[in-house]
């Protein structure tokens, strides 16, 4: 069987929230509760057992070409969106086109200090979800086997299996697993299993309006992200990069079946920069772990010693 | 279906999973729609732990942080699920397996005067790998399953191989004790021999795995201190077992022998809990949350016990047995505080961002692990980002 997965193209995303309801509504999850986080415009707040998919919602202090406000049109003239205007065109297309008054643009009004913060302002949106890593730390961690690879390359936890040690939740580098605890068992993201063994396109793709979560082939997905990350630079847009596309790009995971096009550092999105599986370096601790109970050992034999010559 | 489901304005009445299915409409089958929902906000959830929140840095904390960005300063990993069963069966554990060691050491001494010792030792082992699986199994999320840990054998898991010794460990260390709580034939009591020693053998790793356990985890200060702490925690259950026989009262040569183990353990864990900051220390921002909060608290607090009970130890041999006592006791909650506190700064160290992000900018994630390899260290940059996280020139805007 092929392996499938997601690029999940930020640039696209407008914040919806679809992928969430989707997933929600598909899976039969329980709802969140229906409360505020009071610190952004991001109500879901974080992957947890019942929220499979999170849409984050990134206030940035800096421009991004192709978002900004009509005012920064009148301010700049059309250059302001020059590089988003579509081949062969004379002029850009938006709502600007159409409004931009010739009499304020030669008599630039003052801006006020909301209007210069807004000027120097960016949302980026990122639909989060588990990254089925190609070398998954939750895998190699679960003490029961209740975690396991699909045959479409996904990371599946197996409800009937999992007695909620909660060990896959501290081994997740990404913080995406967790136990319910009124249920007792991990939850996460199963790459919609049900659907693709029907073969349909996960809930969460399928209901995207914008075509920001792509599913498909890894192959596929790998060579249009790389086409997409190439057309944005040439754009303008030059923080455009793939975060975990292959096993050279994030040796810690060797890749990421849902991989994402950011465009900027990993961090803004509430993402590890060089996320590691936790049983990569655990040799070392091992080896430390065997010095120490050798020289407890050597220590126990020092008291039988000690106790015979006294 | 009662009056209640046929009117819609008392839906309300129908107890609430936050599915909103009607049962009379469509049927559960989805992939989630197996979990379990008691409460659907609040603690009960297990969305929020506010208790052991008030305790530790507000958030506001990592917002603040001049070090670099975040995702408004929430913590990138899961804080860890587990309860105080844990932290409480890593003491119990080590108690028993070094017990088990201890033991063994005194019946290779042999004579007259360790029998109570050994008779001791024995009985701690067999009743602490009970109470020790008794812990495991309570804080399981679905108790009933415990024997799937068995289902497995799974060497990448540290988990999975500690249930392994336990569950030998157990066996063996409750054959070795079943002279001592009934009467039985002498070939009982020679088998009794042959389970001591095994038990001793598996003791070993009893008490040191539970460093690996917690350092094979993405928690950036117990990954970081992955070479302190097994050896930090195998030397603590020596100090222990050596301090609960002080407690006890173990006459003898043997009660002296204990004393003695326990000592020279007391003075290694003390040198190893500032190995432990010292390891963690290579980035200062994960090295805090052994110094704030509860788990600051409570490491303190367990290096005090520890020093005082060793300052008891040696003051001048004048009332010999009351000393011991309290020396024992003294140590026996050092050790207890030193795991519960490591405990509660891997939790702290979950919940900040900060932890998370800048050992990895500082090389070591996984590009740690290609410059031991020798490959050149590879940190995934963005354009217009150096790989230690700095903005270059051409970051973010048009160029």
């Amino acid at each position: 069987m092929q392996e499938m997965g997601f690029f999940t193209d930020t640039t696209l995303c407008i914040g919806c929230k679809a992928c969430e309801v989707a997933c929600k509504q598909w899976n039969q999850l329980p709802d969140d509760g229906f409360s505020l986080t009071g610190m952004s415009y991001d109500n879901t707040g974080a992957l947890g057992a019942s929220t499979w998919r999170h849409v984050a919602f990134v206030e940035r202090t800096e421009p991004l070409p192709g978002q900004g406000s009509p005012r920064d049109g009148i301010e700049a003239g059309a250059g302001a969106f020059a590089e988003l205007r579509p081949l062969g065109q004379p002029a850009p297309t938006s709502l600007l086109h159409d409004v931009a008054p010739t009499h304020l643009a030669d008599v630039p009004a003052a801006l006020g200090p909301s209007q210069q913060a807004l000027g120097k302002f960016s949302w980026l949106m990122m639909s989060d979800v588990c990254k089925h890593c190609e070398r998954a730390g939750c895998l190699e961690a679960c003490p029961t086997g209740a975690i396991l690879r699909t045959e479409f390359g996904s990371v599946y936890i197996q409800p009937d299996v999992c007695n909620g040690c909660g060990y896959c939740v501290s081994a997740c580098p990404f913080g995406v697993v967790d136990r319910r605890e009124d249920d007792g068992r991990a939850w996460k993201c199963t790459l919609c299993y049900d659907r693709l063994e029907g073969g349909m396109v996960p809930a969460c793709a399928k209901a995207c309006p914008t075509a920001s979560i792509q599913f498909g082939p890894l192959e596929d997905l790998r060579e249009r992200a790389r086409t997409r990350v190439e057309q944005l630079r040439s754009r303008g847009v030059g923080g455009a990069h793939l975060y975990g596309e292959s096993a050279q790009s994030q040796p810690g995971t060797e890749g990421l079946h849902a991989f994402f096009l950011l465009c900027d550092r990993p961090e803004v999105y509430g993402l590890p920069p060089d996320p590691v599986v936790p049983t990569a370096k655990i040799v070392a601790s091992w080896r430390a772990m065997a010095t120490g109970v050798l020289s407890l050992a050597a220590l126990a034999l020092g008291a039988v010693l000690s106790a015979r010559r006294a | 279906m009662n009056e209640a489901g046929t009117d819609p304005t008392r839906e309300s009445a129908r107890p609430r999973d936050g599915r909103n299915v009607d049962p009379r409409l469509g049927e559960l089958l989805g992939e989630g729609s197996a979990q379990r929902v008691r409460a659907l906000d609040g603690p009960a959830a297990g969305r929020d732990r506010p208790a052991e929140r008030a305790w530790d840095e507000p958030p506001a904390d990592a917002l603040a942080a001049p070090e670099g960005p975040s995702y408004y300063g929430q913590p990138v990993l899961k804080e860890p699920v587990w309860r105080w069963e844990i932290p409480a069966y890593f003491f119990v554990g080590g108690l028993a397996g070094a017990s088990a060691v201890l033991g063994a050491a005194a019946s290779l001494a042999g004579g007259e005067g360790t029998a109570t010792l050994v008779r001791r030792c024995r009985l701690v082992a067999a009743g602490g790998a009970a109470a020790s699986a008794v812990l495991l199994v309570r804080d399981l999320g679905r108790p009933a399953r415990f024997l799937n840990m068995l289902r497995v054998f799974r060497p990448t898991s540290p988990m999975n191989m500690g249930t392994w010794v336990l569950t030998g460990f157990g066996a063996l260390s409750g054959a070795a004790a079943l002279p001592a709580l009934v009467a039985g034939p002498r070939a009982l009591e020679r088998s009794a021999g042959v389970a001591a020693a095994g038990s001793a053998v598996l003791g070993l790793p009893l008490v040191g795995y539970t460093g690996v356990l917690l350092a094979n985890t993405a928690v950036p200060v117990w990954q970081a201190t992955r070479n302190t702490l097994p050896v930090l925690f195998a030397f603590s259950g020596a100090v222990s077992a050596g301090a609960l026989f002080d407690l006890w009262r173990t006459p003898g040569p043997g009660g002296e022998m204990a004393h003695r183990f326990g000592l020279v353990a007391k003075g290694a864990e003390l040198a190893l809990s500032r190995a432990l900051h010292r390891e963690a220390a290579a980035v200062p921002r994960v090295e805090r949350a052994l110094r704030r909060g509860r788990g600051g608290f409570l490491l303190r607090t367990a290096r005090g016990l520890l020093l005082a009970s060793a300052v008891v130890d040696l003051l001048p041999e004048r009332t010999w047995r009351r000393r011991h006592a309290a020396s024992g006791a003294l140590a026996l909650l050092g050790t207890l505080a030193l795991r519960f506190g490591v405990v509660a700064a891997g939790r702290a160290s979950a919940r900040d961002p900060h932890a998370t992000f800048e050992p990895q900018r500082a090389g070591r994630g996984a590009a740690e692990l290609a410059r031991k390899e020798g490959a050149r260290p590879r940190m995934p940059s963005p354009p217009g980002i150096d790989p230690t996280g700095k903005e270059t020139a051409e970051h973010g805007a048009a160029p």
